[in-house]
């Protein structure tokens, strides 16, 4: 089982993996809105022994994370969100859920900046709370009632990411100083350039036909 | 000449009017165009907003006349050729739109917006000459927005033209005064596609040299370590290649392709990879929770290697209690060697194991200690391993299973894997029951939901697995205690969210069923989640330029350009042709809508005239009250909508009513061969490589009397598969048709190329016969082969064909699967031969196959 970056070719299959595993779904534009806007964030685990089919074959995708940035973040922290992940159960309890998170948290500290991140669950999720809460070490931030559709509430989580800003700058070498400071910081956006990016965002239609609203109802909620 | 401005106050109108479309204020827009007109009837500009808000109200015709009247006044105008432009777009009539937007510029040459709609219609049509011409006149208009610099050096790129690509992009990085901010993502990012578009340009020293220049201010980490890596080992630097693989297996050390990249620049030898085991024991060992250095090595070690690394894997994983460690290294099952000491291996933990922990009297007293994984699992695997298909052995797979069941009740993936073995089996109604018992102890798990839904489709139970879907769909659950299922029900949940797997697996049910109208509702609703999935690039084209993630939106082109080579098209596209050609050869079973359970309609064909007639006018009345109750369901549901404010969609867009819920007008298309090319054009163009592709186009063509296309099929699948039992019939159907044809069939010079290619696959003189008895011997032992072959000996000589008899002798073939015994079946169902011996024999041999019992 591979873990790599999640390329536009994958998405029909991430969006198979997705309608199997969980009853958050998207279509199709929502995930190319992820791929293209921060390309460096969703990851996939991809089962190799698959694809020896015929030439072009695209491969079996078996498990995925859908990540993204918070665009305008309440707090003014840039922070990256988990939209969506899941395993197939015939591949689940290898690992590939805490691997995918890991390189996409890694990668939102590097290419965003982001200082934390965050999430939603169910509350009934046995399974993803030992993962978010024991293996990754979030906490909850707080429960939204009835965060879901059918009624069930969600805990809100999140994780501190500044961790990694450390390792980053040690492994970035020396003789920067505190560069690596410099270097977060500057990834805020600067007030007349958010301001920008937000009415850019604003047209931006991204609905499908089906209108802006299904996208705003699903955006931001995670699996 | 240009019309006459409009007086002041009627002026200010018109920008009202503008701004009211713009911020969709439809109705107040509405009313000030036609104020303005009432003074000003010919105003071209005025009517031409008309139209365009017309438009966007849903009233497509009407507009379109408004703006060709607009035209009529004011042929001049910018406004009314681009908003005729906009009309076509909306209809997504790209070609006319953009001869209209060309139009309008020759009237306004500098128009930024109507520049950029231009372009962004020919970036989505794959113009590049024209994309490149837009792009540069929107720079010269625009030179301070970096996004149109990035704009045309993707132009220049697509249109393959590297060199100018990169000078643009270089160009604008030398304005720059000050260097960008260390968090700039659109700067690093733009700084990537630079150097993307040097190594595309086949300079691979130079990318390196550039990336190295841009390392430090790349936030995109892992693709600087990546291509550094690529570039050193195609430049043979295998050194500093090594070294940059190994920093990226630091990163993550679970890409094949790292360590593939690996091996190479330590120079291994693809045939002799053992000397690779001791650097993933060193991966290995560095992480503790990595599986591929532990999992690769048993791809390359053999024999007692094999053998002892076999043994730290799966312990480790079956100790953990994995439970999908056979879906881990079910693919070494290809060698018979690795298979056997695998099975070796795990018989072996089972045996020291004993049997203290399973609770052999009945009741177990309070505090029994949990059963241990180790054994669950391992039986567990066990249980896989005799359902695999190499190595199947059906009751030693249930008694290893009930030994599992025995520790553990409660286990979900054991349950599970009973119906799986139903299902292998052939038991499809049993395979489903157990499905739904596994369900049932994971509501809350969709996994498990979806392949009790999948079951009950193999079942042939439509209805019942929609109704398991719909456990998990949107529109029935209950939102605010309303249970809404307004948007067309759990079905149109699916549709809408292009669940591709259900839609694929329900037509192909109908078909099976003989439901064709059904099936080809499902595979066109597949072919429109395609056209969508092409059409959803279209807002990427600005925004994209916008967020400035360039390398991500070329990829993404570029998928979209082989789009429907992507096997969830193929697999329905082929659905349809198959239905469209049964409607071409059959037209009747347009009617046998009514399934009666068995996979056939009505057989008319064996009727006499008189009861053809009255039965094929009892299948059209039941086919018009069941249309009718479909319809009467979508008006209740258009009621419910309309009750139900909250789901209209946002931007006022009404959704097109479905007329045909069953595809019955689809089915009963009076062109299915012309229809069938819509699914089989993007298949020849994309999977041309696909020999079952090549058969269905010779399918289509041949029945369209398209000679030298069919031709054309024929020689392509040739070329893919010569031994192909269904290109060898088809090679012997094409030369009896060929031989037949009249003298105005076909004209020269046509005719002379198909007599002559022909005449090198097949000469004339062949006796086909013979011919065909050759090839069928020389396959005996391959179930396929021999129905291709018996499919053209019952086209040589329907009489005496045998057909019964020669296909039952496949049956003692040891290694003849169910699936192939079915086919078999489905042949002797084709030719009208009869199975009664057939199903006879199979049943002996598949005992559990519901196949074989009920089918007469
Ligand atoms: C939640 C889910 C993504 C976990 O995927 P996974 O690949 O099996 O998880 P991992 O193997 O990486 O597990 C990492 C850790 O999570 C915890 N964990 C995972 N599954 C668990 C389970 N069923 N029970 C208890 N703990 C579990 C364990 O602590 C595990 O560490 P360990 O293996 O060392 O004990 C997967 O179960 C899934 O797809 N579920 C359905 C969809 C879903 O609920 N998604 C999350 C929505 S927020």
């Amino acid at each position: 089982m591979d873990i790599r970056v999640l390329q536009p070719s994958d998405i029909p299959h991430v969006q198979l993996a997705n309608i199997t595993n969980l009853p958050e779904n998207y279509f199709c534009k929502y995930y190319l809105y992820h791929a293209l806007s921060w390309p460096q964030l969703s990851y996939v685990a991809v089962d190799l022994s698959h694809s020896s089919g015929s030439p072009g074959e695209p491969p079996k995708i078996v498990g995925y994370v859908l990540a993204k940035m918070e665009e305008e973040p309440t707090d003014g922290v840039q922070h990256g969100h988990i939209t969506s992940l899941s395993v197939m159960r015939t591949h689940r309890r290898l690992g590939l859920a805490e691997k995918l998170m890991r390189q996409s948290q890694k990668a939102m500290v590097e290419a965003f900046g982001a200082k934390y991140v965050s999430l939603h669950v169910r509350v009934s999720n046995k399974a993803a709370l030992h993962l978010y809460r024991d293996t990754l070490q979030f906490e909850v931030d707080k429960v939204e009632d009835k965060y879901y559709a059918d009624g069930e509430n969600a805990y809100s989580m999140r994780k501190d990411l500044t961790f990694l800003e450390e390792v980053e700058s040690e492994s970035e070498g020396e003789g920067e100083g505190k560069a690596e400071d410099v270097g977060i910081d500057g990834d805020v956006p600067k007030g007349g350039e958010k301001k920008k990016k937000k009415s850019g965002m604003k047209k931006f239609k991204l609905g499908r036909a089906l209108g802006v609203a299904d996208l705003q109802e699903v955006d931001g909620r995670a699996a | 000449m240009p019309q006459a401005p409009l007086a002041s106050k009627d002026g200010s109108l018109f920008r009202q009017v503008l701004k009211c479309y713009e911020t969709k204020q439809y109705k107040k827009g509405l009313k000030a165009a036609e104020q303005i007109l009432r003074k000003n009837p010919k105003h071209g500009e005025t009517l031409a907003m008309k139209g365009l808000i017309t438009n966007s109200l849903g009233r497509t015709e009407e507009a379109f006349a408004i703006a060709k009247e607009a035209l009529r006044h004011d042929m001049k105008s910018h406004v009314c050729w681009h908003v005729y432009g906009l009309l076509y777009r909306s209809e997504k009539n790209f070609e006319e739109s953009i001869k209209a937007y060309k139009m309008a510029l020759r009237f306004e040459p500098e128009s930024q917006q109507i520049l950029r709609d231009l372009a962004l219609l020919q970036v989505q049509m794959r113009d590049y000459p024209g994309y490149v011409e837009s792009r540069g006149k929107i720079l010269q208009g625009r030179p301070q927005l970096r996004q149109n610099w990035t704009g045309l050096a993707v132009a220049y790129h697509l249109a393959g033209s590297y060199a100018e690509a990169e000078n643009v992009l270089k160009k604008y990085e030398e304005t720059l005064k000050n260097p960008p901010s260390k968090g700039d993502i659109e700067h690093s990012e733009a700084c990537l596609y630079r150097n993307v578009v040097i190594a595309e340009s086949g300079d691979i020293a130079r990318a390196l040299e550039h990336l190295e220049s841009i390392a430090k201010v790349s936030l995109d980490k892992i693709s600087v370590m990546e291509y550094r890596a690529d570039y050193l080992l195609r430049l043979d630097r295998k050194e500093e290649a090594e070294k940059a693989y190994r920093a990226l297996l630091e990163r993550n050390s679970e890409k094949r392709q790292y360590y593939n990249g690996l091996e190479q620049s330590i120079g291994i030898d693809p045939e002799d990879r053992k000397p690779m085991k001791a650097i993933y024991d060193e991966f290995a060992e560095k992480n503790p929770r990595s599986d591929a250095p532990r999992r690769i090595p048993l791809d390359f070690l053999e024999g007692e290697d094999f053998k002892q690394a076999a043994d730290v894997y799966l312990q480790k994983l079956l100790k953990k209690g994995v439970p999908s460690t056979f879906a881990n290294i079910k693919a070494l099952y290809a060698g018979t060697a690795k298979r056997e000491t695998i099975l070796e291996l795990v018989e072996g933990y089972l045996a020291s194991m004993g049997t203290e922990e399973a609770p052999t009297n009945g009741e177990t007293n309070g505090n029994k200690p949990k059963p241990s994984d180790f054994k669950l699992w391992t039986l567990y695997f066990l249980t896989q391993h005799y359902d695999h298909y190499r190595t199947r052995n059906t009751t030693k797979a249930s008694e290893y299973l009930n030994r599992a069941l025995e520790l553990s009740p409660g286990t979900v993936e054991l349950h599970m894997t009973q119906a799986r073995i139903y299902k292998h089996s052939g038991d499809l109604q049993k395979a489903m029951e157990k499905m739904n018992q596994a369900r049932e102890l994971d509501t809350k798990d969709r996994y498990i939901n979806t392949k009790c839904a999948k079951y009950q489709l193999r079942n042939d139970r439509n209805e019942d697995a929609l109704k398991t879907m719909s456990l998990f769909t949107r529109f029935l659950t209950k939102r605010n205690g309303v249970k809404n299922d307004a948007h067309g029900g759990p079905l149109g949940d699916l549709l809408e969210m292009q669940c591709v797997w259900f839609i694929t697996e329900d037509g192909e049910s109908y078909l099976r069923q003989g439901n064709l109208g059904l099936a080809l509702k499902r595979f066109h609703a597949m072919l429109k989640i395609f056209d969508d999935w092409t059409e959803d690039q279209f807002d990427f084209h600005s925004f994209s330029l916008r967020k400035g993630q360039i390398r991500a939106y070329v990829t993404m082109l570029r998928w979209e350009d082989t789009l429907r080579s992507h096997p969830f098209f193929v697999r329905a596209a082929l659905g349809a042709i198959k239905v469209y050609t049964m409607l071409h050869d059959r037209p009747h079973l347009a009617h046998s809508l009514l399934s009666n359970g068995n996979g056939e309609g009505p057989d008319f064909e064996g009727m006499s005239p008189a009861d053809r007639k009255k039965a094929l006018k009892k299948a059209k009345r039941e086919q018009q009250k069941a249309q009718d109750k479909a319809a009467e369901l979508a008006a209740k549901a258009k009621e419910d909508k309309a009750k139900n404010a909250q789901v209209a969609s946002a931007d006022g867009e009404m959704k097109k009513e479905d007329t045909d819920p069953l595809g019955i007008s689809l089915a009963q298309t009076k062109e299915p061969l012309e229809v069938a090319m819509k699914f089989l054009t993007p298949l020849l163009e994309l999977s041309s490589k696909r020999v079952e592709v090549q058969c269905a186009g010779f399918d289509v063509y041949l029945r369209r009397k398209k000679w030298l296309l069919a031709l054309k099929c024929l020689i392509a699948a040739r070329e893919i598969e010569k031994e192909n039992p269904v290109v060898h019939e088809q090679t012997i159907r094409f030369r009896r048709a060929v031989d037949s044809l009249a003298e105005e069939d076909v004209k020269e010079p046509s005719r002379e190329v198909l007599t002559a290619e022909l005449e090198t696959i097949l000469p004339k003189e062949t006796d086909l016969k013979s011919y065909n008895e050759e090839f069928l011997n020389s396959h005996k032992d391959s179930p396929q082969h021999v129905r291709g072959a018996l499919r053209a000996r019952h086209l040589l000589s329907p009489e005496d064909a045998n057909i019964a008899g020669e296909l039952a002798n496949t049956l003692s073939l040891a290694h003849l699967s169910l699936k192939e015994a079915i086919e078999g079946q489905t042949l002797l169902k084709d030719l009208k031969a009869d199975n009664k011996d057939y199903n006879q024999k199979a049943s002996e041999k598949f005992p559990d196959a519901a196949a074989f019992q009920t089918a007469a």
